[in-house]
Formats: structure tokens, sequence, C-alpha cells
């Protein structure tokens, strides 16, 4: 049973803690949730530091970071969107961390849980909607209004709607089964390498397989995690873009 | 799931405490998850926010400045030179013109010294011809009054000899004229 690729995801408490009757010990993902923020500070706080002009490798990579996600977000929703700037970089940066110092054999891959992305696409929804009706007041609602004959417009508007409503789950449900599904499946091969290995004989040379599968999994990984941050910031960035612009330029 | 764990608790618990269920799926632990979720999600939000974002930031726009200003000097040091250029094939162009000038200048006049020289040359010519001329026929005038004179004293001989009678000396110059000029 300890060999279960399921075993990964189970939260184990470290420091048990209890607030107003409930259990918010501190866990091993809180731990890796604290070192990837606490890495990401670090790496900022360096990477900064001496602000120079022709930057170092780590400065370098925080502009990087920096214009990427700026560049993202101007393509998306123009120099309105710029206001949304700390919020998206660091949606973007926590994703992107977690993914990436999951990857490290050992640590707890925070957006694996379902909770902490569905938490995440919640405040990204709740931003829009807030986003939304402050810019526009009941006129928010034009989001789900389209320019055709009334026949096709109500429908189509009952199909935005349910469109609107299915974010949530999609934008959460794509990070956290991407997550799940990577280290399962490198979960897997690795015990194949073991119980292979343990089986003796021509099965033990066999091992070399999964392993070497394993190799480009992991590089898969790399690729998935990056990828996942980045979805999921784009397309917050493009729902925010619809609650600032409606379908204005779209 | 919690109420059959405590059942079977003495045995298992130690190595499969919480195992039964999809760990995703077990909501005693969302309390906890977004709890410390919120706590680091602030504490990077306000990092970036606060320290990394305007910091970076003016990093970026600071290098910008400097080369946008590092291009705006290099254009106004290329238009310096594109009019100093300008300048030099101005003075270039205007000193040849100048050179053509001096030069066409200089042809004229030595044309027209040579036109000069020649016309005076040809003056001389002229006048040596003339004189020469002058003088041939003068000769010419002076030989022609000798043999007239000569063909007069022959005459005068002759007949003096033939006949023994002298001839007047016009007489002899008649019939000389009248010889030649018949």
């Amino acid at each position: 049973m300890a060999a279960s690729p399921m075993e990964q995801f189970t939260i184990k408490p470290i420091i048990p803690l209890h607030l107003g009757g409930y259990d918010v010990s501190f866990t091993n993902q809180s731990l890796w949730m604290c070192i990837v923020v606490g890495g990401l500070s670090l790496f900022m706080a360096i990477a900064v530091w001496n602000r120079r002009l022709v930057p170092s490798r780590l400065q370098s990579m925080a502009e990087m970071s920096y214009e990427f996600v700026a560049g993202m977000l101007n393509m998306t929703s123009g120099e309105d969107g710029l206001k949304f700037f700390p919020f998206i970089f660091t949606i973007f940066l926590f994703i992107l961390g977690s993914n990436f110092f999951g990857l490290i054999p050992g640590a707890y891959t925070a957006t694996a849980q379902l909770c902490v992305t569905l938490a995440l696409t919640m405040l990204v929804i709740f931003t829009v909607i807030v986003t939304g009706f402050i810019r526009h007041g009941l006129g928010f609602f034009k989001l789900f209004v389209i320019k055709a004959p009334l026949f096709i417009a109500v429908p189509m508007a009952l199909l935005e709607f349910i469109s609107f409503c299915a974010r949530p789950m999609s934008l959460s449900m794509r990070l956290f089964a991407n997550m799940l599904a990577g280290h399962t499946m490198l979960a897997v091969m690795a015990g194949f390498v073991v119980a292979l290995a343990g089986a003796g004989g021509v099965l033990s040379a066999l091992s070399i397989a999964p392993m070497l599968l394993i190799i480009g999994l992991a590089a898969l990984e790399f690729l998935v995690a990056f990828l996942q941050a980045y979805v999921f910031a784009i397309l917050s960035c493009i729902y925010l873009s619809e609650a600032i612009h409606l379908h204005d330029n779209h | 799931m919690a109420d059959a764990a405590p059942a079977t608790a003495g045995t298992v618990a130690p190595s499969q405490p919480e195992n039964p269920g999809f760990p995703p799926f077990k909501y005693e632990t969302f309390p906890s998850q977004l709890f410390w979720l919120t706590i680091t999600f602030a504490f990077l939000f306000v990092v970036l926010w606060r320290l990394a974002g305007p910091r970076i930031q003016s990093v970026i726009a600071a290098r910008r400045d400097q080369i946008n200003n590092d291009i705006r000097i290099a254009d106004q040091f290329r238009k310096d030179a594109e009019s100093a250029s300008a300048a030099y094939e101005t003075a270039l162009a205007g000193a040849r013109a100048r050179a053509q000038k001096l030069a066409e200048e200089n042809r004229k006049v030595i044309d027209d010294r040579i036109n000069q020289a020649k016309a005076n040359a040809d003056a001389d010519a002229q006048k040596s011809l003339a004189a020469a001329e002058a003088q041939i026929a003068r000769m010419r005038e002076e030989a022609r009054v000798h043999v007239l004179r000569a063909a007069q004293d022959a005459a005068i001989e002759i007949v003096t000899r033939l006949i023994g009678a002298p001839v007047a000396e016009t007489e002899a110059a008649d019939a000389v004229r009248m010889t030649t000029e018949r």
C-alpha cells in the first residue's frame, strides 16, 4: 500500500493547529506552499536587489517573467488591464512555482489539490465579477448578449451564461487534473521500476524501460508545469479582459 | 469513513491512517489548505505587488529611458555627421566650380594671346610679302629698262655699222618700242 501512486497526494499534518473549530494544521502541503512562496520571494529579492542596468542572470529571469506576464495582460486586455498586473503576476508565479517545485522528488505539489486550484479560480472569478459590476453596473450582463436577431441571441445568452458558470470548474479542473495525472503517471512508472527490479532475472534488466519512460515523462511534466501556469494565467487575463471591455474588442 | 476508522484504528491506523479515499477529495483537509493558501498567496502577492513589481518596473523603465536616450544621442551624432558631410559636399562643389571657372578664364586669356600672336605674325608675314613683291616688281622694271637700253644701244651700233649714219637715240628708242610692243 505504501507504493500507491495516490499516496504522494496525501496531506499529513506536521504541526497540529486549530482555529475557531477548524483544523488548520500546518501540513506537508502548507510547508511546500511556504517553500514555494519563500523561494519565489527570495528569488525576486535577490534578483532585483541591485537593479542593474545590465541585468544579471537572475535579474534577467525576473524581468523576463515580469515582461511575460505584462505582455500577456497587455495583449488580452490592453492598458486597462495593467491594474491587475500584481494579481495575475502572483497567480502565474504561484502556480508556476508550485508546479515546478512539485517536480522535485519528494516534494508536495500544492496545485495537485482541487481545493487549491478551485480557491485560486474562485478568486479570479470573484475578481472578474466584482470588476465587471464596478465598471459597468448592471451593464455587465451585456456580457451574455451578442448582436444578433432575437431568436439567436436568446439561446446564445443562455449558452454564454452556462459557459460563464462552467468556467470555474474548467479552469480549476484543468490545472488540478494535469498535475494529478502527471504525478500519478510518474509514480506508477516508478512503481514499475521498483517492481521489475525486485522481480529478479530478465525482469530486472527490463526495469530500464520504465526508467527511460520516466525521464521522458519528467521532461513532459516540466512542459506541462509551465504550460498549465501559462494557461491559467492567460485565461484569467481573458476573463478579466471580458469584464473590463465586455465584448467591445473581441 | 470517519465513522469506520475508529473501529479498526488499533491495528491499521499507524500504516494508513487516512488512506481510504481519494486525497484531493478529503474535505477535512480543506480548512487547512485554504488557510495556508490564503497566507502564502497573500504573502507572495504583497511581495510582488509592493517590492518586486515596482523594482522590476523601475529598472525596466530606467533601461528603456537609457536606451532611448542613447538612441537619441546617436541620432543627433548621425545628423551632425550628415550635415558635416553635406557641408563638405557643398564646399567641394563650390571649389570645383571655382576651379573650373579659373581654368576657363585662363584658357580664354591664353587663347586670346595665341590669337593675338598669330594675328601679329600674319601681319608681319603679309608686310614682308608685300615688300618682297614690291622689290621684285622694281627689279623687274629695272631689268626691263636695262634690256631696252641694251637693245637700243645695240640697234644704234648695228645701224651705224651697217649704214654708217648716226642714229638719234630717240629714233632707236622708238624702233625698239615698236618691236617689243608688236
